[in-house]
């Protein structure tokens, strides 16, 4: 199929975000399997955007309609947040945000019955039930494939900030695992995870695609695992290395930030694609996601040690005038502070543990911070 | 040539401590042989052991040695109506309030259409109303076991166990009231029927508050630690067992209401999500062969026709409530369907229900009890296979899936 890698062109940086979403039950706060019944209760209601089952039955995903800046999206959040926590009252179930559930054993998990799940279950076994972990993809509108390309090279040099950023993963299986973000030592597993071939126009990317597709190891661009990715059916570049935040406004903003980059490398194009960036890219997304903000990570341009926390505040300087012009001057002024006071939700859940003695209390915590109750 | 008073004498007199190790051996293998060969629940498999060893059977189980068990039963039944009263959601079920009435109105209706066809075939009234108001309870006993043997969880669980504890709430207050009827009708006053209900529930629920709030300073003092917590409700527990009976109350109510107090009166979460099914679990075995032990063949034919009228008048009335208001409630369609399977089992306290009318009122006697105990002994049978087969259907229990 020549069409699936036709670039739909879209709105040059508009926004649209995915965000996999915890279902709770409200006893012992294990990850329940009520998926379907949850589904089917939001389907009776007219809701923007569209709400979708994810591999295991504990899980779903939301999908926000496309917009311009935050305040729309933040909005729409809101109206579906509020539904589905609606919805997840009359099942007694709870839902939570975070990119791991503290205690479940994914030995437990099943997969969702739909054939694509249980192909992926076919293929990779027990990695098809550790996937239980939970993401938040952010889509960014590109004009072109040439422009999705440059902006997904332009963005790898980031990706630290978008992991320390929407870190909530510090527990796995019950123990803590000194990480601040453990979900993408999940996702690394996977064979064709990483990151996108140093190719720079689109035809080039097509040209691999078809090679990959002609051995035989991809079926289509849903089989790259990659943390950013040219979706050429929605014309976006898709970042995808955010765990799911604990709240959906935390969520919009972080969005937000990556939308405001996106306008800043897109419209001044302030450094050229290069591949050195995937020299250090390994480590320093390691670093990012081991010790969050007070990572210490290696600038790709000079190649000095800097703390990621000044780094991220520093990028929130340099994108302000774009932040300003897209309506996000409010997110980005939030996160700033946020990062100032060295806040991330990665703590946040352990400080809950801390104070409270018990995973299970953890797991509630985090259902109440989302459900608003 | 010494003395050798140290030896036993032979025949040496069997200890009851050896019989009773022999009952829990027997369960936990006919559990398995169910399991295994005939993909059985185990729990039929403890009932079919109690059978073939009770009584009615070989006559292994001794009489005698059934009435020393009575702890670990008491002990069993207290533990399933804990957990069950700690699986129940008050902030659920005001919020969810579909769900409320449909226990009320299948309650409702299964007494009514039992009562009806009691009353159709001549059944004395009385005799009829105390017979229905038994046959309201679902088994909270057999809807937990299985359900966690299964591993079940969804829906149509979380609902079906919801609905089992509202049952059993009214069906124990139905029974107190027609029973101290009777007692008026033989002996006793008007005041005896309303105050004799009155003082089963309300002390009950103080009993169980303040079992409850014992439960909570305990927890928060010993802090979240599941072994400790583990060891401390279980002694909650038997000590309200205990209690109980010293003032004449209902264990069954005094325990739920101990379980859904310390669920949803605690609100700081002092207490932690502890299994107690581990524990549990040897008291369950003893439950369901004692239980077994106390059917025989001869009474499934003593019951006739009557005791099929019994058994299919209460799943028509159960039925029709749950399928009139499940609709309205947030579940896929075919959930109704299946929490009527659910409903099947009946209370093996029924059991001891007719077993105490029929001792202190011979009258209720001959044929009631007859009618009851076949009933009783269909349903006990049947009913872990319903719920079982309303589990698979629904895809909600854990072990249908391979690895």
């Amino acid at each position: 199929m020549t069409d699936e890698l036709d670039f739909k062109a879209s709105s040059r940086c508009s926004i649209g975000v995915e965000i996999e979403l915890q279902i709770l039950n409200a006893r012992d706060y294990n990850l329940a399997r009520d998926a379907a019944d949850l589904l089917a209760l939001l389907e009776k209601q007219a809701l923007p955007g569209a709400i979708k089952p994810e591999i295991t039955e504990s899980m779903i995903e939301l999908n926000t309609s496309v917009h311009q800046s935050y305040a729309g999206l933040a909005a729409e959040l809101e109206v579906v947040r509020t539904a589905v926590a609606e919805a997840a009252r009359r099942l007694n179930v709870r839902i939570a945000g975070g990119g791991s559930h503290p205690f479940h054993l994914w030995s437990e998990r099943r997969i969702y019955p739909t054939e694509r799940f249980q192909h992926l279950l076919k293929v990779y076994g027990y990695l098809a039930k550790q996937f239980t972990v939970f993401g938040q993809h952010v889509h960014l509108g590109c004009a072109d494939g040439d422009e999705a390309l440059y902006l997904t090279h332009a963005l790898a040099r980031y990706v630290p900030h978008f992991i320390a950023l929407s870190a909530s993963s510090p527990f796995q299986q019950a123990e803590d695992t000194a990480y601040q973000s453990s979900r993408l030592n999940t996702v690394s597993a996977f064979p064709l995870s990483g990151q996108v071939p140093f190719v720079l126009e689109w035809r080039e990317f097509v040209a691999y695609f078809r090679k990959m597709r002609r051995y035989g190891v991809v079926e289509s661009m849903k089989d790259f695992y990659w943390d950013i990715r040219p979706k050429p059916e929605y014309g976006t570049v898709e970042i995808r290395v955010f765990d799911t935040p604990l709240t959906v406004e935390r969520a919009a903003r972080i969005a937000a930030y990556a939308q405001s980059i996106a306008s800043y490398l897109v419209s001044e194009r302030p450094v050229a694609p290069s591949s050195e960036v995937y020299l250090l890219y390994n480590y320093n997304r390691f670093q990012a996601c081991r010790y969050g903000l007070q990572a210490t990570v290696v600038d790709v341009d000079g190649g000095a040690s800097v703390v990621l926390r000044d780094q991220i505040l520093q990028t929130l300087r340099t994108v302000r005038g774009h932040a300003q012009r897209l309506g996000n001057v409010e997110a980005l002024e939030a996160l700033t502070s946020d990062v100032e006071a060295g806040y991330s939700d990665a703590d946040w859940l352990r400080s809950k543990y801390k104070a409270l003695g018990s995973m299970n209390d953890v797991a509630r915590e985090q259902s109440t911070l989302w459900m608003g109750s | 040539m010494p003395e050798l008073s140290f030896l036993p004498h032979f025949p040496v007199a069997t200890h009851p401590l050896l019989l009773f190790g022999l009952l829990l051996i027997a369960g936990v293998a006919g559990g398995e042989f169910a399991h295994r060969l005939l993909r059985l629940p185990r729990i039929t498999g403890y009932v079919l052991t109690g059978m073939l060893f009770g009584p009615g059977g070989l006559g292994l189980l001794t009489e005698d040695l059934l009435a020393q068990s009575w702890i670990f039963v008491d002990i069993a039944l207290g533990l399933v109506l804990f957990e069950v009263g700690r699986r129940l959601h008050l902030r659920w079920l005001i919020e969810e309030r579909y769900l409320l009435a449909t226990g009320m109105l299948e309650s409702a209706l299964s007494f009514a259409a039992v009562y009806g066809a009691l009353l159709y075939f001549d059944v004395h009234p009385l005799h009829a109303a105390v017979a229905a108001a038994i046959g309201v309870s679902s088994s909270p006993a057999v809807v937990m076991l299985v359900s966690r043997e299964m591993r079940a969880e969804g829906q149509l669980t979380e609902r079906a166990l919801h609905l089992v504890a509202i049952n059993s709430v009214v069906a124990f207050t139905l029974t107190t009231m027609f029973l101290s009827w009777m007692h008026r009708e033989y002996r006793a006053d008007w005041g005896t029927v309303i105050l004799h209900p009155l003082y089963m529930l309300f002390g009950s629920l103080v009993l169980g508050y303040i079992a409850c709030a014992f439960a909570l300073l305990l927890a928060r003092w010993l802090g979240k630690s599941a072994e400790r917590q583990v060891v401390m409700l279980l002694g909650v527990v038997v000590f309200t067992i205990g209690a109980a009976h010293m003032f004449k109350l209902s264990v069954l109510l005094a325990l739920l209401v101990l379980g859904l107090m310390v669920r949803n009166l605690d609100t700081r979460h002092y207490v932690m999500s502890v299994d107690m099914g581990r524990i549990g679990q040897l008291f369950f075995v003893v439950l369901f062969v004692v239980t077994g032990a106390r059917l025989a063949l001869p009474q499934l034919a003593a019951g006739g026709l009557l005791g099929l009228v019994f058994i299919l008048a209460r799943f028509v009335g159960k039925s029709l409530g749950v399928l009139i208001l499940t609709p309205f409630s947030g579940v896929r369609p075919g959930t109704a369907g299946l929490l009527c399977i659910a409903l099947t089992p009946m209370s093996g306290l029924a059991l001891a229900l007719v077993q105490e009318t029929t001792h202190v009122y011979p009258a209720f006697g001959a044929e009631l009890a007859a009618i009851m105990m076949s009933a009783v002994m269909v349903l006990e049978l049947i009913g872990p296979l319903a719920v079982q087969l309303a589990l698979k259907l629904s895809h909600e229990s854990h072990d249908e899936e391979a690895p």
